[in-house]
């Protein structure tokens, strides 16, 4: 018996001792000097400077590596030069480009008018399904040509008043990066250059000392990912990284190290208003009353959200500030209800609540409550939680024939500065995701595209009331926000463009 | 004995064929995967031309035809998502996935064999309680708690260790031990009831008459007796682990297998989904094989029958 015990420790020793021993190496080298670890909640798929407005690869390369002709300021949408000086429209149709002299590619190769063409090409080539492509430039006819080495005349077959805008997402890439197959090493102007990427381990990048621009303080940087937020977050903590993107709520516990930023999406719930009984507006504004949108506000979204009227939000040229939140009102709610049913609309009708696992923190949570709340005013509710491919087929046209009334949980980011990005296919008669036709609205709309400047700001305005005023197609949320965690001895302030890029430049060790 | 090795190749083979077939079609069922690599503004023209590119618009026969045609060539296809050969995609990520059975295996076995064969010497005893107690904690502990509880004591309280990630041997600690836990405590179990039956058999009453070594009872008359089990149950674990460990996967940034497959489902990446199931398949029809022979080695009334 005490033999069998002794033997016991034994292998208790042993494991223990195996654990010691792991112990006394180092854990994890810490980031020397000017070397930052920054931890993405993905991994990137590509790296390829067309695919640069999805933010798992934008984060890592965009204006890092490779740059933009313009540069967008995503708190209001206006844009900057960046490899261009300057630009001029000479007509509805052409735009004139002049481009930075004396920057040249990380492989050598001399930035110049060839060199924005070939990339213009690259991106519209079929071949590819570039998100810059099919996300900005399909729809349009855009061409480029050379009037010397450092002018580009753009010419569109029909007027985009915002071509600059559209161009802050196209990428510049050296001409020697190969057409017609995505590239896996990023080669640009920017103040970093591509080092290398080890599949499903990391992403390096390291300071580029022939800089157009000033020269940034931080030298190398090595992105990693973890879907776990608590890693990511404990990551932080423990020094191993300097900056976790998004890390959950929860995790976010740490009043120093946990920043709250935008990240430009705007959480709504889309109405079927052609179904009965939602074709009736008084249900339709009677749903938006019962739900108390501010109870959420610091229980289960941060309350650094903002109250949401509108798809797009304050950072987004055509939002309108004039557009005042519903307040939480069931008796409202229940008196209308009671009216539309002595009219004869069937509001006993099973509504159908749909909502997507993960579409942000806590989203389950949310529609559960939502669905408590529909039913307190005398809804009947059946709650459908859909992965994202069948949430997909809600979603998008075509819209199955006898559907059940439904209220859609939707998640919708505009972080290209323009309204223009929202407005058609979300509410256009011929929109993927848009369940109007109503006449005078797809007239605004088309109308907002064609103008520019106040003209434009005013014509979306209109829009966007219309729709929440008039029409009440939505039940509109929050904006919604990221949770950054920054090491202590990093200084910077996560901002809204952090949606979609992080510039390396900005960072600061204290 | 090598009849019963090529025999059951052969039915190994048959269930390989049928297996492929199945996910071929199966995946397809779910739909065009445009709308996932689309934005959500996209317009039907675009969809037209994305499935035009991938072939995704031809008849589905067709389709397993050009995907029958590659696979005779060694080719996959390629990656919706990594714009990569489908192959190289899922190598990459099996070969984290085998490296970790490889370091975890031998700690499991180690482990339940030592604690199961020394609980089982003297059943109801001091030492086969505690064993047993363990064992039964470690097998019905939920996983994905105890690395997040790994991570949190280990590295961020005690700092003994890195929170996640592939670099250095400590790297691997947390969760090679995540992964063995509950293998471990299965294991054990099986091999104490196994030796509890091959200690009470008769020659192992002669053997203690005769005043032999406890140890060489233990270890050299009566486990290689009560291996059978052992074998099947390990088999079993090991298969578990190849079929990814996605909890390990994604909490300790480890890129295996398991997470691949099940990103790519999410995200319609059929020939990754193909490719998976073909290698994850091979290697479980290899492992069924080892088992047999490992069988057949043990047993030599398996081997003459």
């Amino acid at each position: 018996m005490t033999k069998a015990v002794t033997r016991g420790r034994w292998a208790l020793t042993l494991s223990a001792g195996a654990l010691a021993l792991a112990a006394v190496m180092p854990a994890a080298a810490q980031a020397t000097d000017s070397s930052v670890t920054i931890v993405m909640p993905g991994q990137p798929d590509r790296l390829d400077p067309c695919e640069t407005p999805r933010s798992v690869i934008g984060r890592i390369i965009k204006q890092n590596v490779v740059e933009t002709l313009v540069e967008l300021d995503y708190s209001d949408g206006s844009t900057k030069p960046r490899l261009a000086t300057s630009w001029q429209q000479n007509s509805p149709t052409e735009w004139v480009f002049n481009l930075r002299e004396g920057v040249t590619f990380h492989d050598g190769a001399p930035f110049d008018a060839a060199a924005v063409v070939y990339t213009l090409e690259r991106t519209l080539d079929p071949a590819l399904t570039c998100i810059t492509r099919t996300k900005y430039f399909d729809g349009n006819e855009i061409t480029a040509e050379a009037v010397d080495d450092h002018t580009v005349r753009f010419t569109t077959g029909a007027p985009i008043p915002i071509l600059p805008t559209l161009l802050a997402q196209m990428a510049i890439a050296s001409p020697n990066t190969p057409k017609g197959v995505y590239t896996e090493t990023p080669i640009g102007t920017g103040p970093y250059a591509f080092e290398s990427w080890t599949q499903g381990q990391n992403v390096k990048i390291h300071r580029n000392d022939n800089y157009w621009g000033a020269a940034p303080g931080i030298e190398n940087a090595t992105y990693i990912w973890r879907s776990e937020s608590s890693v990511a977050a404990a990551m932080v903590e423990t020094g191993e990284a300097d900056l976790a993107f998004s890390i959950a709520p929860q995790d976010a516990d740490d009043g120093e190290m946990d920043k709250v930023y935008p990240n430009s999406e705007t959480s709504m719930f889309r109405l079927s208003v052609d179904v009965p009984p939602m074709n009736d507006v008084r249900v339709r504004e009677a749903i938006n009353l019962a739900i108390d949108r501010r109870a959420f506000l610091g229980t289960i979204i941060s309350d650094e959200a903002q109250l949401a009227t509108q798809q797009v939000g304050p950072n987004v040229f055509g939002w309108n500030a004039d557009l005042a939140p519903r307040e939480y009102d069931p008796e409202e709610a229940m008196r209308l209800i009671a009216e539309a049913r002595a009219d004869g609309v069937p509001v006993d009708t099973e509504l159908r609540l749909i909502g997507r696992p993960n579409m942000f923190a806590n989203s389950s949570e949310l529609v559960e409550a939502v669905a408590e709340m529909l039913r307190g005013v005398g809804f009947k509710v059946k709650l459908e939680s859909l992965e994202m491919s069948l949430w997909l087929e809600e979603a998008n046209k075509p819209f199955a024939e006898s559907r059940a009334p439904t209220l859609l949980l939707t998640m919708h980011d505009n972080n290209t500065g323009d309204a223009a990005f929202t407005a058609f296919f979300k509410y256009h008669s011929d929109g993927r995701q848009s369940e109007l036709h109503d006449a005078v609205l797809d007239g605004l709309i088309l109308d907002a595209g064609t103008k520019s400047g106040e003209e434009r700001k005013a014509t979306y305005n209109e829009a966007f009331r219309m729709i929440y005023e008039d029409i009440v197609s939505d039940v509109p949320l929050f904006h919604m926000v990221n949770y950054m965690r920054i090491n202590p001895r990093i200084d910077f302030t996560p901002t809204i463009a952090n949606a979609v890029e992080l510039q390396l430049s900005g960072l600061k060790f204290r | 004995m090598g009849r019963y090795i090529a025999g059951r190749s052969a039915q190994s083979l048959v269930s390989l064929v049928v297996l492929v077939v199945l996910v071929f079609f199966m995946a397809r069922l779910t739909g065009s995967p445009a709308e996932l690599y689309l934005p959500p503004s996209a317009t039907a023209e675009q969809v037209a031309q994305f499935n035009a590119l991938h072939g995704f618009d031809d008849p589905t026969h067709l389709q397993f035809a050009r995907f029958l045609a590659g696979l005779l060539r060694f080719d996959l296809g390629e990656s919706l998502q990594y714009a990569r050969p489908a192959l190289d995609v899922v190598l990459g990520a099996f070969h984290t996935t085998l490296s970790l059975a490889a370091v975890a295996m031998p700690v499991i076995l180690v482990l339940s064999v030592v604690t199961g064969s020394l609980a089982a010497w003297r059943p109801g005893g001091i030492f086969d309680r505690i064993a047993s107690l363990i064992s039964l904690i470690s097998a019905s502990t939920p996983n994905f708690w105890i690395a997040i509880v790994g991570v949190l004591v280990f590295a961020v309280f005690l700092r003994w260790l890195p929170t996640s990630g592939t670099g250095t041997p400590a790297h691997w600690v947390l969760p090679v031990l995540v992964l063995a836990l509950r293998p471990t405590g299965v294991l054990t179990q099986v091999v104490r009831t196994s030796m509890l039956e091959a200690l009470s058999s008769a020659y192992v009453k002669t053997a203690r008459a005769k005043g032999v070594k406890r140890s060489t009872i233990i270890f050299v008359h009566a486990l290689r007796n009560a291996l059978l089990p052992v074998i099947t149950v390990a088999s079993d674990q090991v298969a578990g682990i190849l079929n990814g460990a996605v909890i390990v996967e994604v909490v300790f940034g480890f890129p295996g297998i398991g997470k691949l497959m099940i990103d790519s489902v999410m995200l319609r990446d059929f020939a990754v989904i193909q490719a998976a199931v073909l290698v994850i398949a091979l290697a479980i029809f290899t492992l069924n094989i080892i088992v047999d022979i490992a069988y057949a080695l043990i047993d030599p009334r398996i081997r003459h029958s």
